[in-house]
């Protein structure tokens, strides 16, 4: 215990003096002012940890910098909103994507057949390529006619700044249904399957050595005919899903909405890592660097289909009761009336933005420590943190589990986003923002420590928030009758500087291990 | 009379460049029917439009050349380095405009901001590397750029709708004396070129290459490392301040965007497209970005930064080394080829 606190002093020290440092601006305010500045700061906090916790997991397994982090947080809360908002184009979009995924689900299968078709290097090469192309082409070709009820971005009566006011004043209108007009329902269906299977069979023709399978047994077609058979059945039961979704109560469409958003997340995650990242395993600094193309790719991806302006995501009814019990001041009113506010120590605290986040991200922080603390596959990441070449050494699969991580990093990011949105609105700078607060935390914490990036999340959080509230009411300087009011833009600058001063003293992070 | 000799061969290319790249806005000029007095008095519209573009494109080119000094061959991956140009630019404006100091004056105070500058950077090499490295500059440059955008700077660096009517002195006004600023634009371009190359086959350079390599083995060989790359720091930042005191002068307006994170990113992104390391890759970078900009904006329109976001993955997945890296590895390839073609001609002896 004695070596543990000579060992870690700096770290103990600093984190005195930044307790000591909020301690003095929190006798500075009244006693609800403290309160609900340090609720929002746990808020805050809660957001950024759900971003940094996925970067260090996927930095401390893979070494990969993953500076898309941010612009999937973004991704995460716009499919959240779609889901919650346009339920009916979720409906829509979840058919293609279901029997494309059948399609390429297939590859495992054409492995086999790819096996034993016998032909020349280069003719083999050429067949692929051509398949390949003709395979996307005629996708694309099909999912262009494909009827996909959408917003109208140049329409103002149409584009989902209207959508989410009008889902905002309870006013939830099915939007005009398309239907199948430039091309018969049953070719599209086919043709998206085959299309994608198509391309699936070149791409299995591409890499032989590895799809070669050992066996072929029935279960290797459950996952496709499942696929298949869902994305069919949603496609013909499309109107009655619509209307289900649409009379849904709100909250159960949340938690829908926030499930979609993790699951796209883990998908694109798990995409990203098998095609893109995986091919440069031996050269870290093109990692970095595809990452952030990736990241400004994604940008403009979602300024092209959401549009560029600002816009909310209602919240879930259990959230915006106003009955007469309210602000509630004991918990028998505020469950019966779902009411938007709690009164505490005399001051208005919001539920979803000041408890429900801060509850969900503790709920998140204890989910993933177990995961690390008492799982097979928790010890195999925290092994492969320490020394990867040995893990691998053992007859494990690291491959698979890099996949895993990167999976399941970029879904905490979705999740992240899809958490916070309906509090802070959607914007296209919402990643940018985010993914330097994120990276501030994990530089205080240790990049590559689990609860570094919790602690670090919590006190970029708790700083900022304090400084945005002696924003307002700003900092009487000593010996002088000024008032120093910084303004918001100094907020972020200031944890800024915390990182740069900590990593001065302490070149790891607060709770980093040395090399 | 030898020496000299070499030196013109040694540096064919750029001399060539250099010569090709002075008679552009007049070649262009004469096509679209001016005569040459007319280009030099500055008075055809066509060879103003070429030497504006030229002016943007020698300014990016030696932005990402600093840029490669410290990351291609020290290999120092900094996402700050957009401040040293942003800092320079910003510098200028206020200088000329609010304090409307003597130009010489401003130049020099550029140039010492620079050194400073990159003396900060230094404060925090030796402790900290590799990623840390990078995340503490980024750490620098967003301070930098949120104090350039926030509002109580709106007098002096105009928030975030950027610095504009800055007094530029008449002799090199690009409005009047635009083929002046081309002139000096290039001739600053290829000097620091010429520069560079001299730099990376001094000793020093070397070590710097060495630092790049491997970091620990220059150190065993008892070469202080962080001298080194204070010095490549330095020369780097000098450069981009350069860099930035032109942007200043040329550009009606400063926007906050030259010291965001994304202009470092363009820097990568010349470099890379050029070719990391490669000094030449970082002019030729430049060309090929600028001009694909220009013309993806023309034809496309706003949904063109897509196909640049594009168009670097495809560079970082399939063209690593860049355009001029790959050049020379097949030169590398192609001249053994000739030489086993020729030993087929040649009789065995």
């Amino acid at each position: 215990m004695k070596m543990n606190l000579r060992k870690n002093s700096k770290a103990i020290i600093i984190l005195a003096i930044i307790a000591a440092f909020l301690f003095v601006a929190a006798r500075g305010m009244s006693g609800k002012d403290v309160l609900i500045t340090v609720l929002r700061g746990f808020s805050v906090g809660s957001v950024t940890f759900l971003v940094a916790a996925g970067f260090s997991l996927i930095f401390g397994l893979l070494d990969v910098l993953n500076l898309a982090q941010g612009t999937l947080y973004m991704i995460g809360a716009y499919v959240g909103w779609t889901v919650y908002v346009r339920s009916d184009t979720f409906i829509d979009v979840l058919t293609p994507i279901l029997l494309i995924l059948a399609g390429f689900s297939l590859s495992n299968l054409w492995g086999r057949l790819a096996g034993l078709i016998k032909l020349a290097p280069k003719a083999r090469k050429t067949v692929a390529w051509v398949l390949i192309l003709t395979g996307f082409g005629l996708l694309a070709l099909v999912l262009t006619r494909y009827p996909i009820a959408s917003w109208d971005l140049n329409n103002f009566s149409q584009s989902p700044i209207t959508y989410s006011y009008m889902a905002d004043q309870g006013l939830r209108i099915i939007p005009a249904e398309v239907t199948f007009s430039k091309i018969s329902p049953i070719v599209a269906i086919l043709g998206l399957l085959v299309t994608s299977a198509l391309s699936a069979f070149g791409i299995a023709l591409l890499n032989r050595d590895e799809s070669r399978m050992q066996t072929t047994s029935w279960r290797k077609f459950l996952l496709p005919a499942l696929l298949l058979l869902v994305g069919v059945l949603v496609a013909v039961f499309n109107a009655q899903l619509t209307s289900w979704m649409f009379a849904m109560s709100t909250n159960w469409l949340f938690v829908i909405a926030v499930l979609v958003a993790i699951l796209s997340g883990v998908g694109l995650g798990a995409l990203m890592e098998t095609t893109l990242i995986r091919p440069l395993y031996n050269r870290p600094i093109y990692q970095l660097m595809l990452t952030l193309g990736l990241g400004t790719i994604g940008l403009q991806i979602v300024q092209a289909v959401w549009g560029r302006p600002e816009f909310v995501w209602p919240k879930p009814e259990f959230f915006t009761g106003t009955g007469a019990a309210c602000p509630a001041t004991n918990l028998a009113d505020l469950f019966q009336n779902h009411c938007s506010t709690v009164l505490l120590l005399g001051g208005r605290v919001r539920v979803y933005d000041e408890i429900f986040i801060p509850i969900v991200g503790i709920i998140v922080l204890i989910l993933v420590w177990i995961l690390l603390k008492r799982s097979r596959i928790g010890m195999i990441i925290r092994a492969g943190v320490q020394d990867r070449q040995m893990v691998e050494a053992l007859g494990i699969n690291v491959r698979r589990v890099f996949t895993l991580v990167f999976a399941l990093g970029v879904g905490l990011a979705a999740f992240g986003g899809a958490l916070a949105a309906p509090s802070s609105g959607l914007t296209p700078t919402m990643g940018e923002r985010l993914l330097l607060s994120a990276l501030i935390a994990l530089a205080i914490g240790g990049l590559t420590s689990f609860p570094g990036a919790a602690l670090g999340s919590l006190l970029v959080g708790l700083i900022q928030q304090f400084m945005i509230k002696y924003g307002q009411i700003g900092i009487p300087l000593p010996f002088t009758d000024v008032v120093f009011k910084p303004s918001p833009p100094l907020v972020p600058a200031s944890t800024v500087l915390l990182m740069v001063v900590v990593l001065l003293i302490l070149p790891h992070g607060l709770l980093g291990t040395k090399e | 009379m030898k020496n000299n000799s070499s030196f013109l061969t040694k540096n064919r290319g750029i001399l060539i460049f250099f010569a090709v790249m002075l008679l552009m806005p007049f070649l262009f000029g004469i096509l679209e029917g001016s005569t040459p007095a007319m280009i030099w008095g500055n008075q055809g519209s066509m060879s103003k439009f070429i030497e504006g573009l030229g002016i943007e494109i020698f300014i990016l080119a030696l932005f990402a050349l600093s840029f490669d000094l410290l990351f291609g061959i020290t290999g120092l991956l900094s996402f700050g380095h957009a401040m040293f140009f942003a800092v320079a630019a910003y510098l200028t404006g206020i200088a000329l405009k609010t304090l409307s100091m003597p130009f010489w004056e401003v130049v020099l105070l550029v140039l010492l901001a620079a050194i400073v500058q990159a003396l900060l950077f230094s404060l925090v090499l030796p402790r900290v590397k590799g990623i840390t490295f990078t995340l503490v500059s980024l750490g620098l440059a967003s301070v930098f750029h949120i104090i350039v955008m926030s509002s109580d700077m709106i007098n002096l660096t105009g928030a975030d709708v950027g610095l504009q009517g800055v007094p530029v002195p008449a002799f090199i006004s690009p409005a009047t004396e635009r083929l002046r600023f081309y002139a000096i634009a290039l001739t600053l371009l290829v000097a620091t070129y010429l520069f560079y190359r001299r730099f990376v086959a001094s000793p020093t350079g070397r070590v710097c290459v060495a630092i790049r390599e491997n970091e620990g083995r220059a150190k065993m060989l008892g070469y202080n490392t962080t001298v080194f790359k204070v010095v490549a720091m330095i020369i780097s930042s000098l450069t981009a301040s350069a860099a930035g005191l032109l942007h200043a002068l040329y550009q009606p307006i400063i926007s906050p965007a030259v010291a965001d994170l994304g202009y470092t990113v363009t820097g990568l992104l010349i470099v890379l497209i050029g070719g990391v390391g490669t000094l030449s890759g970082a002019i030729v970078g430049a060309f090929a970005l600028r001009l694909l900009d220009f013309t993806l904006r023309r034809f496309i329109g706003e949904s063109a930064s897509f196909i640049t976001g594009a168009i670097y993955v495809i560079f970082v997945l399939f063209v690593p080394y860049g355009i001029v890296g790959t050049m020379k590895l097949r030169q590398l390839s192609t001249k053994p080829g000739w030489q086993r073609l020729w030993g087929l001609l040649k009789p065995k002896n």
